[in-house]
Protein backbone atom coordinates (compact mmCIF):
# COMPACT_ATOMS: atom_id res chain seq x y z
CA UNK A 1 0.00 0.00 0.00
CA UNK A 2 1.64 3.57 -0.66
CA UNK A 3 1.96 5.69 1.74
CA UNK A 4 4.15 9.40 2.49
CA UNK A 5 6.73 8.62 4.71
CA UNK A 6 7.38 12.00 6.77
CA UNK A 7 10.58 12.05 9.56
CA UNK A 8 10.56 14.40 11.98
CA UNK A 9 12.98 15.12 15.45
CA UNK A 10 10.97 14.33 18.38
CA UNK A 11 12.28 14.56 22.36
CA UNK A 12 10.96 11.02 23.83
CA UNK A 13 12.23 9.63 20.06
CA UNK A 14 15.42 11.20 19.93
CA UNK A 15 18.72 9.44 18.33
CA UNK A 16 21.11 10.86 19.69
CA UNK A 17 20.22 10.74 23.44
CA UNK A 18 19.53 6.88 23.00
CA UNK A 19 23.00 6.98 21.71
CA UNK A 20 24.27 8.71 24.76
CA UNK A 21 22.02 7.48 27.16
CA UNK A 22 21.07 4.08 25.99
CA UNK A 23 21.94 0.92 24.13
CA UNK A 24 21.17 -1.08 21.43
CA UNK A 25 17.85 -2.36 22.91
CA UNK A 26 16.36 0.94 24.09
CA UNK A 27 17.84 2.30 20.47
CA UNK A 28 15.84 0.04 18.57
CA UNK A 29 13.15 0.24 20.87
CA UNK A 30 13.10 4.23 20.37
CA UNK A 31 13.44 4.41 16.82
CA UNK A 32 12.71 1.48 15.17
CA UNK A 33 9.00 2.34 14.88
CA UNK A 34 6.72 3.91 12.83
CA UNK A 35 3.32 5.76 13.84
CA UNK A 36 0.46 5.33 11.46
CA UNK A 37 -3.56 6.21 11.68
CA UNK A 38 -5.53 3.79 13.14
CA UNK A 39 -7.48 3.10 9.89
CA UNK A 40 -4.28 3.12 8.34
CA UNK A 41 -3.35 0.30 10.92
CA UNK A 42 -6.69 -1.69 10.18
CA UNK A 43 -6.08 -1.56 6.40
CA UNK A 44 -2.61 -3.13 6.38
CA UNK A 45 -4.13 -5.72 8.56
CA UNK A 46 -1.27 -4.77 12.07
CA UNK A 47 -1.77 -6.77 14.75
CA UNK A 48 0.24 -6.43 18.05
CA UNK A 49 2.40 -9.52 16.88
CA UNK A 50 3.38 -8.23 13.48
CA UNK A 51 5.52 -5.86 12.88
CA UNK A 52 5.97 -3.28 9.61
CA UNK A 53 8.22 -3.10 6.39
CA UNK A 54 8.38 0.01 4.52
CA UNK A 55 10.25 -0.15 1.35
CA UNK A 56 10.80 1.77 -1.66
CA UNK A 57 14.10 2.60 -3.76
CA UNK A 58 16.22 3.29 -1.33
CA UNK A 59 15.72 0.83 0.29
CA UNK A 60 13.52 -1.65 2.78
CA UNK A 61 13.60 -1.97 6.86
CA UNK A 62 11.26 -3.42 9.37
CA UNK A 63 10.15 -1.48 12.08
CA UNK A 64 7.28 -1.65 14.95
CA UNK A 65 3.82 0.27 13.85
CA UNK A 66 2.46 2.26 16.57
CA UNK A 67 -1.07 4.13 16.26
CA UNK A 68 -0.79 7.38 16.53
CA UNK A 69 -4.38 9.73 15.44
CA UNK A 70 -2.63 12.76 15.11
CA UNK A 71 -1.18 11.35 11.87
CA UNK A 72 -3.19 11.83 8.88
CA UNK A 73 -4.30 8.73 7.02
CA UNK A 74 -1.81 7.42 4.23
CA UNK A 75 1.08 9.19 6.09
CA UNK A 76 3.66 7.03 8.12
CA UNK A 77 5.47 9.37 10.58
CA UNK A 78 9.19 7.84 11.59
CA UNK A 79 11.60 9.72 14.14
CA UNK A 80 14.69 11.12 12.52
CA UNK A 81 16.87 7.54 13.01
CA UNK A 82 19.49 5.45 11.15
CA UNK A 83 16.45 3.52 10.43
CA UNK A 84 14.50 5.83 8.50
CA UNK A 85 17.25 7.18 6.64
CA UNK A 86 17.44 4.16 4.98
CA UNK A 87 14.45 5.22 3.22
CA UNK A 88 14.94 8.73 2.26
CA UNK A 89 15.99 9.98 -1.05
CA UNK A 90 18.41 12.28 -2.58
CA UNK A 91 16.58 15.03 -5.08
CA UNK A 92 18.57 17.43 -6.88
CA UNK A 93 21.30 17.17 -4.57
CA UNK A 94 19.35 17.30 -1.53
CA UNK A 95 18.23 15.40 0.99
CA UNK A 96 14.92 14.36 1.02
CA UNK A 97 13.51 13.77 4.57
CA UNK A 98 9.99 14.57 3.99
CA UNK A 99 7.34 13.42 1.61
CA UNK A 100 8.90 10.59 0.83
CA UNK A 101 6.59 7.98 -1.59
CA UNK A 102 7.16 4.26 0.23
CA UNK A 103 5.35 1.10 0.41
CA UNK A 104 3.83 -0.33 3.54
CA UNK A 105 3.19 -3.69 4.17
CA UNK A 106 2.93 -6.01 7.34
CA UNK A 107 5.21 -9.04 8.18
CA UNK A 108 6.06 -11.17 10.92
CA UNK A 109 9.99 -10.67 10.44
CA UNK A 110 11.18 -9.07 13.48
CA UNK A 111 12.57 -5.59 13.53
CA UNK A 112 15.34 -4.93 11.85
CA UNK A 113 18.54 -4.45 14.27
CA UNK A 114 21.54 -1.55 14.63
CA UNK A 115 24.23 -4.18 13.70
CA UNK A 116 22.33 -4.91 10.72
CA UNK A 117 21.63 -2.28 9.12
CA UNK A 118 25.48 -0.91 9.97
CA UNK A 119 26.52 -3.70 8.02
CA UNK A 120 24.48 -3.07 5.28
CA UNK A 121 26.23 0.70 5.21
CA UNK A 122 29.44 -0.97 6.08
CA UNK A 123 29.69 -3.28 3.49
CA UNK A 124 33.05 -4.65 2.57
CA UNK A 125 34.74 -2.07 5.13
CA UNK B 1 24.45 29.58 41.81
CA UNK B 2 25.35 30.51 38.82
CA UNK B 3 23.80 32.06 35.58
CA UNK B 4 25.02 30.65 31.93
CA UNK B 5 24.17 29.92 28.59
CA UNK B 6 22.72 26.20 27.45
CA UNK B 7 24.57 24.48 24.51
CA UNK B 8 21.28 21.90 24.40
CA UNK B 9 19.97 23.43 21.10
CA UNK B 10 20.33 26.23 18.79
CA UNK B 11 18.42 28.41 21.10
CA UNK B 12 21.49 28.96 24.06
CA UNK B 13 19.43 29.88 26.63
CA UNK B 14 20.90 32.70 28.36
CA UNK B 15 18.92 31.65 31.51
CA UNK B 16 20.12 28.32 32.80
CA UNK B 17 21.22 28.62 36.37
CA UNK B 18 23.31 25.69 37.62
CA UNK B 19 24.71 24.84 41.02
CA UNK B 20 28.45 23.57 41.19
CA UNK B 21 31.43 23.03 43.05
CA UNK B 22 33.72 23.19 39.90
CA UNK B 23 34.19 19.50 39.94
CA UNK B 24 30.63 18.39 39.54
CA UNK B 25 27.51 19.48 38.33
CA UNK B 26 25.25 19.46 41.38
CA UNK B 27 21.67 21.12 39.90
CA UNK B 28 20.13 22.67 36.63
CA UNK B 29 17.51 25.24 37.09
CA UNK B 30 15.51 25.76 34.26
CA UNK B 31 16.86 23.71 31.71
CA UNK B 32 14.44 21.91 29.26
CA UNK B 33 15.10 18.65 28.47
CA UNK B 34 17.37 18.76 25.83
CA UNK B 35 19.45 21.13 28.09
CA UNK B 36 18.95 18.80 30.88
CA UNK B 37 20.37 15.95 28.64
CA UNK B 38 23.31 18.29 27.82
CA UNK B 39 24.38 18.78 31.32
CA UNK B 40 23.89 14.61 31.95
CA UNK B 41 26.17 14.28 29.07
CA UNK B 42 29.26 15.20 31.33
CA UNK B 43 28.96 11.64 33.00
CA UNK B 44 27.31 9.57 30.54
CA UNK B 45 27.84 5.92 30.07
CA UNK B 46 28.28 5.91 26.64
CA UNK B 47 30.35 9.37 27.21
CA UNK B 48 34.11 9.12 25.11
CA UNK B 49 36.82 10.40 27.26
CA UNK B 50 39.38 7.86 26.11
CA UNK B 51 41.11 7.73 22.29
CA UNK B 52 41.09 4.54 20.04
CA UNK B 53 41.93 3.16 16.96
CA UNK B 54 40.38 0.29 14.88
CA UNK B 55 42.08 -2.56 15.26
CA UNK B 56 40.98 -6.11 13.48
CA UNK B 57 37.72 -4.29 12.92
CA UNK B 58 37.13 -4.08 16.40
CA UNK B 59 37.87 -0.08 18.34
CA UNK B 60 40.45 -0.12 20.79
CA UNK B 61 41.57 2.46 23.93
CA UNK B 62 45.00 4.05 22.92
CA UNK B 63 46.81 6.43 23.87
CA UNK B 64 46.87 9.86 22.73
CA UNK B 65 50.06 10.13 20.68
CA UNK B 66 48.91 6.94 18.83
CA UNK B 67 45.75 8.10 17.74
CA UNK B 68 47.28 10.87 16.75
CA UNK B 69 50.05 9.32 14.85
CA UNK B 70 47.15 7.30 13.11
CA UNK B 71 45.55 10.47 12.58
CA UNK B 72 48.35 12.08 10.73
CA UNK B 73 48.95 8.98 9.09
CA UNK B 74 45.80 9.02 7.72
CA UNK B 75 45.45 12.84 6.88
CA UNK B 76 49.04 12.34 5.07
CA UNK B 77 47.95 9.70 2.82
CA UNK B 78 45.15 11.22 1.54
CA UNK B 79 45.15 14.08 -1.23
CA UNK B 80 41.21 15.03 -1.29
CA UNK B 81 39.96 14.90 2.17
CA UNK B 82 36.62 15.66 3.31
CA UNK B 83 35.56 17.97 6.82
CA UNK B 84 32.54 17.62 7.95
CA UNK B 85 30.05 18.95 10.92
CA UNK B 86 31.02 21.25 13.03
CA UNK B 87 27.45 22.89 14.00
CA UNK B 88 28.29 21.31 17.78
CA UNK B 89 31.19 23.17 18.31
CA UNK B 90 32.40 26.73 18.88
CA UNK B 91 33.09 29.35 16.90
CA UNK B 92 36.87 29.07 17.76
CA UNK B 93 36.67 25.54 16.69
CA UNK B 94 35.35 26.27 13.12
CA UNK B 95 38.16 28.71 12.34
CA UNK B 96 40.48 25.80 13.05
CA UNK B 97 38.27 23.42 11.04
CA UNK B 98 38.77 25.96 8.12
CA UNK B 99 42.04 26.76 8.68
CA UNK B 100 43.06 22.46 8.99
CA UNK B 101 41.20 22.22 5.53
CA UNK B 102 43.47 25.24 3.96
CA UNK B 103 46.67 23.33 5.40
CA UNK B 104 45.64 19.96 3.65
CA UNK B 105 43.73 21.06 0.89
CA UNK B 106 40.53 20.01 1.97
CA UNK B 107 36.29 20.49 1.09
CA UNK B 108 35.01 21.23 4.89
CA UNK B 109 31.59 22.00 5.02
CA UNK B 110 28.45 22.21 7.90
CA UNK B 111 25.30 20.34 8.89
CA UNK B 112 23.66 23.64 7.94
CA UNK B 113 23.91 22.80 4.11
CA UNK B 114 21.80 20.03 4.20
CA UNK B 115 19.24 22.12 6.93
CA UNK B 116 18.80 25.74 7.48
CA UNK B 117 21.81 27.11 5.08
CA UNK B 118 19.52 26.04 1.81
CA UNK B 119 17.04 28.84 3.09
CA UNK B 120 20.17 31.38 3.57
CA UNK B 121 21.98 30.35 0.16
CA UNK B 122 18.26 30.98 -2.08
CA UNK B 123 18.48 34.25 0.10
CA UNK B 124 20.98 35.37 -1.43
CA UNK B 125 19.10 35.73 -5.06
CA UNK B 126 15.76 37.30 -3.11
CA UNK B 127 17.23 38.91 -0.12
CA UNK B 128 15.53 37.90 3.61
CA UNK B 129 14.21 39.55 6.42
CA UNK B 130 15.40 38.49 9.63
CA UNK B 131 14.67 39.34 13.61
CA UNK B 132 16.27 38.27 16.87
CA UNK B 133 14.28 36.21 19.79
CA UNK B 134 14.82 39.29 21.95
CA UNK B 135 12.39 41.60 18.92
CA UNK B 136 9.63 39.04 18.94
CA UNK B 137 9.42 38.79 22.78
CA UNK B 138 9.62 42.19 23.04
CA UNK B 139 7.42 43.35 19.77
CA UNK B 140 5.65 40.04 18.52
CA UNK B 141 2.58 39.59 17.31
CA UNK B 142 2.03 37.32 15.11
CA UNK B 143 3.74 33.80 15.10
CA UNK B 144 4.04 31.20 12.47
CA UNK B 145 5.43 27.91 12.59
CA UNK B 146 5.85 26.47 9.10
CA UNK B 147 6.84 22.71 9.00
CA UNK B 148 8.67 23.37 12.17
CA UNK B 149 7.82 20.94 15.64
CA UNK B 150 9.06 24.19 17.79
CA UNK B 151 7.86 22.28 21.07
CA UNK B 152 10.08 19.48 20.43
CA UNK B 153 12.78 20.69 18.32
CA UNK B 154 13.65 23.49 20.46
CA UNK B 155 11.46 23.28 23.61
CA UNK B 156 11.87 26.46 25.00
CA UNK B 157 11.37 28.59 22.36
CA UNK B 158 7.16 28.99 22.19
CA UNK B 159 8.02 29.87 26.26
CA UNK B 160 9.56 32.32 25.50
CA UNK B 161 8.32 34.08 22.30
CA UNK B 162 4.62 33.17 22.93
CA UNK B 163 4.07 33.32 26.76
CA UNK B 164 6.48 35.85 27.41
CA UNK B 165 5.59 39.64 28.25
CA UNK B 166 7.10 41.86 26.00
CA UNK B 167 9.68 45.04 26.86
CA UNK B 168 7.33 47.25 25.29
CA UNK B 169 3.79 45.81 25.73
CA UNK B 170 1.47 45.78 28.85
CA UNK B 171 0.16 42.74 26.74
CA UNK B 172 1.61 38.88 26.33
CA UNK B 173 0.59 36.18 25.31
CA UNK B 174 -3.38 37.65 24.68
CA UNK B 175 -2.20 39.84 21.98
CA UNK B 176 -0.07 37.02 20.36
CA UNK B 177 -0.94 34.75 17.45
CA UNK B 178 0.03 31.62 16.31
CA UNK B 179 -0.77 30.12 13.36
CA UNK B 180 0.77 26.43 12.85
CA UNK B 181 1.00 25.00 8.88
CA UNK B 182 2.31 20.82 9.13
CA UNK B 183 0.78 18.12 7.48
CA UNK B 184 0.77 16.66 10.93
CA UNK B 185 -0.61 17.22 14.04
CA UNK B 186 2.50 17.83 15.84
CA UNK B 187 2.83 18.54 19.68
CA UNK B 188 3.19 22.28 19.12
CA UNK B 189 -0.23 21.80 18.25
CA UNK B 190 -0.83 21.70 22.25
CA UNK B 191 -0.02 25.26 23.01
CA UNK B 192 -2.90 26.67 20.68
CA UNK B 193 -5.86 29.26 21.79
CA UNK B 194 -8.98 29.68 20.73
CA UNK B 195 -7.82 32.81 18.50
CA UNK B 196 -4.63 30.69 16.95
CA UNK B 197 -4.87 28.87 13.40
CA UNK B 198 -3.98 25.23 12.87
CA UNK B 199 -3.50 25.05 9.21
CA UNK B 200 -3.41 20.87 8.34
CA UNK B 201 -1.43 21.41 5.18
CA UNK B 202 -1.76 18.09 2.63
CA UNK B 203 1.63 16.53 2.90
CA UNK B 204 3.55 18.18 0.06
CA UNK B 205 1.46 21.35 -1.06
CA UNK B 206 3.35 24.10 0.88
CA UNK B 207 4.55 25.42 -2.97
CA UNK B 208 0.43 25.29 -3.85
CA UNK B 209 -0.04 27.78 -1.06
CA UNK B 210 2.61 29.94 -1.53
CA UNK B 211 1.52 30.74 -4.56
CA UNK B 212 -1.75 31.09 -4.01
CA UNK B 213 -0.94 33.30 -1.36
CA UNK B 214 1.41 34.99 -3.46
CA UNK B 215 -1.50 35.53 -6.01
CA UNK B 216 -3.78 36.97 -3.92
CA UNK B 217 -1.35 39.46 -2.67
CA UNK B 218 -1.56 40.53 -6.16
CA UNK B 219 -5.34 40.30 -6.93
CA UNK B 220 -7.98 39.89 -4.70
CA UNK B 221 -10.55 36.71 -4.58
CA UNK B 222 -7.87 34.31 -6.21
CA UNK B 223 -8.52 31.84 -3.85
CA UNK B 224 -11.10 29.55 -4.88
CA UNK B 225 -13.67 28.01 -3.43
CA UNK B 226 -12.87 25.04 -2.35
CA UNK B 227 -9.67 26.04 -0.82
CA UNK B 228 -6.01 25.08 -1.70
CA UNK B 229 -3.66 22.04 -0.22
CA UNK B 230 -6.51 20.86 1.73
CA UNK B 231 -6.77 24.20 3.68
CA UNK B 232 -10.34 25.81 3.23
CA UNK B 233 -11.41 29.49 1.99
CA UNK B 234 -11.64 31.01 4.90
CA UNK B 235 -8.87 30.12 6.67
CA UNK B 236 -6.42 31.25 3.60
CA UNK B 237 -7.76 34.73 4.56
CA UNK B 238 -7.94 34.65 7.83
CA UNK B 239 -3.89 34.00 7.25
CA UNK B 240 -2.74 36.47 4.60
CA UNK B 241 -4.91 38.57 7.10
CA UNK B 242 -2.72 38.05 10.01
CA UNK B 243 0.45 38.06 7.82
CA UNK B 244 -0.33 41.41 5.88
CA UNK B 245 -1.59 43.33 9.30
CA UNK B 246 0.87 41.62 11.67
CA UNK B 247 3.39 44.68 13.52
CA UNK B 248 5.36 42.74 14.00
CA UNK B 249 5.28 39.13 12.58
CA UNK B 250 7.82 36.18 12.42
CA UNK B 251 7.74 32.81 10.63
CA UNK B 252 9.88 30.04 12.02
CA UNK B 253 10.84 28.15 9.03
CA UNK B 254 11.52 24.38 9.61
CA UNK B 255 12.74 21.30 7.79
CA UNK B 256 8.97 21.16 7.01
CA UNK B 257 9.42 23.72 4.42
CA UNK B 258 12.56 23.25 3.43
CA UNK B 259 12.31 19.81 2.26
CA UNK B 260 8.73 20.24 0.47
CA UNK B 261 8.46 19.91 -3.03
CA UNK B 262 12.36 19.60 -4.07
CA UNK B 263 11.67 19.23 -7.51
CA UNK B 264 11.00 23.39 -7.67
CA UNK B 265 11.80 25.94 -6.27
CA UNK B 266 9.68 26.12 -3.30
CA UNK B 267 12.24 28.17 -0.68
CA UNK B 268 12.81 30.92 -3.52
CA UNK B 269 9.02 31.26 -4.09
CA UNK B 270 8.50 31.31 0.24
CA UNK B 271 11.38 34.46 0.44
CA UNK B 272 9.52 36.13 -2.26
CA UNK B 273 6.34 35.90 -0.37
CA UNK B 274 7.77 37.29 2.35
CA UNK B 275 8.72 40.36 0.39
CA UNK B 276 5.25 40.55 -1.44
CA UNK B 277 3.47 41.03 1.93
CA UNK B 278 6.44 42.80 3.24
CA UNK B 279 4.90 45.38 0.77
CA UNK B 280 1.17 45.21 1.48
CA UNK B 281 2.14 45.27 4.66
CA UNK B 282 0.86 48.77 6.47
CA UNK B 283 1.93 47.99 10.39
CA UNK B 284 5.15 46.53 10.60
CA UNK B 285 6.81 43.78 8.82
CA UNK B 286 7.23 39.71 8.26
CA UNK B 287 10.43 38.29 9.13
CA UNK B 288 11.87 34.68 8.88
CA UNK B 289 13.99 33.03 11.35
CA UNK B 290 15.76 29.44 10.23
CA UNK B 291 15.01 26.67 13.07
CA UNK B 292 18.42 25.10 12.85
CA UNK B 293 18.59 22.64 15.82
CA UNK B 294 22.19 22.16 16.40
CA UNK B 295 23.64 24.70 19.03
CA UNK B 296 26.31 26.55 16.62
CA UNK B 297 24.74 25.51 13.41
CA UNK B 298 24.44 29.37 12.54
CA UNK B 299 28.10 30.08 13.70
CA UNK B 300 29.33 28.08 10.99
CA UNK B 301 28.24 30.27 8.36
CA UNK B 302 29.58 33.48 10.05
CA UNK B 303 33.32 32.26 10.82
CA UNK B 304 33.56 30.96 6.74
CA UNK B 305 31.86 34.16 5.76
CA UNK B 306 34.55 36.19 8.05
CA UNK B 307 37.45 33.31 7.07
CA UNK B 308 36.92 32.94 3.22
CA UNK B 309 33.77 34.90 1.77
CA UNK B 310 31.75 32.06 0.98
CA UNK B 311 29.11 30.71 3.98
CA UNK B 312 29.42 26.68 3.33
CA UNK B 313 31.40 24.60 1.12
CA UNK B 314 34.39 25.26 1.17
CA UNK B 315 36.85 23.65 -1.21
CA UNK B 316 40.94 23.92 -0.78
CA UNK B 317 43.20 23.81 -3.39
CA UNK B 318 47.28 24.30 -3.26
CA UNK B 319 46.57 26.59 0.45
CA UNK B 320 44.20 28.83 -1.57
CA UNK B 321 40.03 28.67 -1.41
CA UNK B 322 38.56 27.70 -4.29
CA UNK B 323 34.86 28.39 -5.51
CA UNK B 324 33.07 25.47 -6.12
CA UNK B 325 29.42 24.87 -6.93
CA UNK B 326 29.65 21.54 -5.19
CA UNK B 327 28.30 20.78 -1.41
CA UNK B 328 28.27 18.21 1.19
CA UNK B 329 25.70 16.05 -0.52
CA UNK B 330 27.80 16.03 -4.39
CA UNK B 331 31.07 15.38 -2.96
CA UNK B 332 29.86 12.24 -1.44
CA UNK B 333 27.23 11.10 -3.87
CA UNK B 334 30.69 11.70 -6.57
CA UNK B 335 32.65 9.93 -3.93
CA UNK B 336 35.19 12.99 -4.88
CA UNK B 337 37.18 12.30 -1.61
CA UNK B 338 39.31 10.26 -0.14
CA UNK B 339 39.06 10.20 3.46
CA UNK B 340 36.73 12.61 5.69
CA UNK B 341 37.08 14.24 9.32
CA UNK B 342 34.04 14.26 11.12
CA UNK B 343 33.89 16.65 13.50
CA UNK B 344 30.84 16.64 16.23
CA UNK B 345 28.21 15.22 14.25
CA UNK B 346 26.90 11.61 13.00
CA UNK B 347 26.49 11.61 9.37
CA UNK B 348 26.33 8.06 9.10
CA UNK B 349 22.76 7.98 10.47
CA UNK B 350 21.88 11.31 9.45
CA UNK B 351 22.45 10.93 5.47
CA UNK B 352 20.70 9.10 2.88
CA UNK B 353 21.99 5.37 3.11
CA UNK B 354 23.51 5.84 -0.08
CA UNK B 355 25.42 8.46 0.95
CA UNK B 356 26.18 6.86 4.47
CA UNK B 357 27.69 3.93 2.44
CA UNK B 358 29.85 5.98 0.06
CA UNK B 359 31.43 7.95 3.55
CA UNK B 360 31.81 4.75 5.36
CA UNK B 361 34.23 2.89 2.54
CA UNK B 362 36.70 5.27 2.86
CA UNK B 363 38.89 6.21 6.34
CA UNK B 364 37.16 7.87 8.60
CA UNK B 365 38.68 10.32 11.57
CA UNK B 366 35.49 11.61 14.12
CA UNK B 367 36.03 14.01 16.59
CA UNK B 368 33.26 13.75 19.07
CA UNK B 369 32.55 13.03 22.69
CA UNK B 370 29.68 10.46 22.49
CA UNK B 371 28.61 7.46 20.80
CA UNK B 372 26.70 6.94 17.50
CA UNK B 373 26.61 4.83 14.60
CA UNK B 374 29.47 7.04 12.99
CA UNK B 375 31.78 6.36 15.76
CA UNK B 376 30.90 2.22 15.03
CA UNK B 377 32.59 2.74 11.84
CA UNK B 378 35.32 5.36 12.14
CA UNK B 379 39.07 4.35 12.15
CA UNK B 380 39.86 7.04 14.72
CA UNK B 381 37.93 8.44 17.36
CA UNK B 382 39.11 11.37 19.49
CA UNK B 383 36.79 12.70 22.46
CA UNK B 384 36.87 16.24 23.13
CA UNK B 385 35.26 18.49 25.74
CA UNK B 386 31.88 19.41 25.98
CA UNK B 387 31.52 23.09 24.65
CA UNK B 388 29.71 25.37 27.21
CA UNK B 389 30.60 23.07 30.31
CA UNK B 390 33.71 21.78 30.00
CA UNK B 391 34.96 24.69 27.27
CA UNK B 392 34.20 28.05 26.58
CA UNK B 393 33.92 29.62 23.30
CA UNK B 394 31.45 31.38 21.48
CA UNK B 395 28.26 30.26 19.50
CA UNK B 396 25.86 31.95 17.20
CA UNK B 397 22.09 31.67 18.53
CA UNK B 398 19.61 30.64 15.52
CA UNK B 399 18.76 34.32 15.36
CA UNK B 400 22.60 34.91 14.79
CA UNK B 401 23.28 37.01 17.57
CA UNK B 402 26.53 35.32 18.94
CA UNK B 403 26.42 34.03 22.93
CA UNK B 404 29.52 33.43 24.77
CA UNK B 405 29.41 29.79 26.04
CA UNK B 406 31.34 29.13 29.66
CA UNK B 407 33.39 26.83 30.77
CA UNK B 408 31.46 25.41 34.22
CA UNK B 409 33.67 22.19 35.00
CA UNK B 410 36.98 20.58 33.71
CA UNK B 411 36.47 17.94 31.36
CA UNK B 412 36.89 14.03 31.94
CA UNK B 413 40.64 12.35 31.65
CA UNK B 414 41.86 15.83 30.57
CA UNK B 415 40.17 15.44 26.95
CA UNK B 416 41.15 18.82 25.04
CA UNK B 417 38.15 20.85 23.65
CA UNK B 418 37.91 21.03 20.45
CA UNK B 419 39.76 24.17 19.44
CA UNK B 420 43.03 22.82 21.05
CA UNK B 421 42.35 18.82 19.50
CA UNK B 422 42.31 21.03 15.53
CA UNK B 423 45.19 23.16 16.49
CA UNK B 424 47.12 20.32 17.89
CA UNK B 425 46.10 18.23 14.61
CA UNK B 426 47.48 21.48 12.38
CA UNK B 427 50.54 21.98 14.91
CA UNK B 428 51.81 18.43 14.32
CA UNK B 429 51.20 18.48 10.37
CA UNK B 430 53.33 21.67 10.55
CA UNK B 431 56.59 20.01 12.03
Amino acid sequence: MEFILNTARMVDNDQAKEFIFGNEITLEQKLAIAFLNAKDFEKLKLKPNLNLKISNQNGEITVKALIDEDVPQRTVLMPVSIWSNQLVSIVNEEINYKNIKVNLESTSNSIIKFKELLNRIKGNK
Amino acid sequence: MKRIPCSGCSLLCDDVIIRSDGIYIDEVIGACIKGKERFDQTTAKNRIINPMIRKNGELQKVSWDEALDKTLKIIKNTSNPLLYGFSTVSCEAQLKGIELARMINGFIDSNSTICQGRLLNKAKETGITLTTITEIINKGDLIILWGANAAESIPRLLNKILFSRGKFRMTGREIKTLIIIDPVKTASFGVMGVRDIALIIEPNKDLDLIRILKEECCKADSIPSEGVAGIDKDDLKRLLLHLTGAENGVIFAGQGLLNSDLGSDVLKEFLELIQMINLKQEKGRISVILMGGHYNMTGFEHVALSAVGKNHSLQFSNGEFVDTEKTIISKIESEDFDSSIIVGTDPISHLAKRLSSKLAKKPLILIDNRNSSTLNIADVVLPTALTGIECEGLAYRLDHVPIELQKIINPPNKVPSDEELLEKIIHKLKT
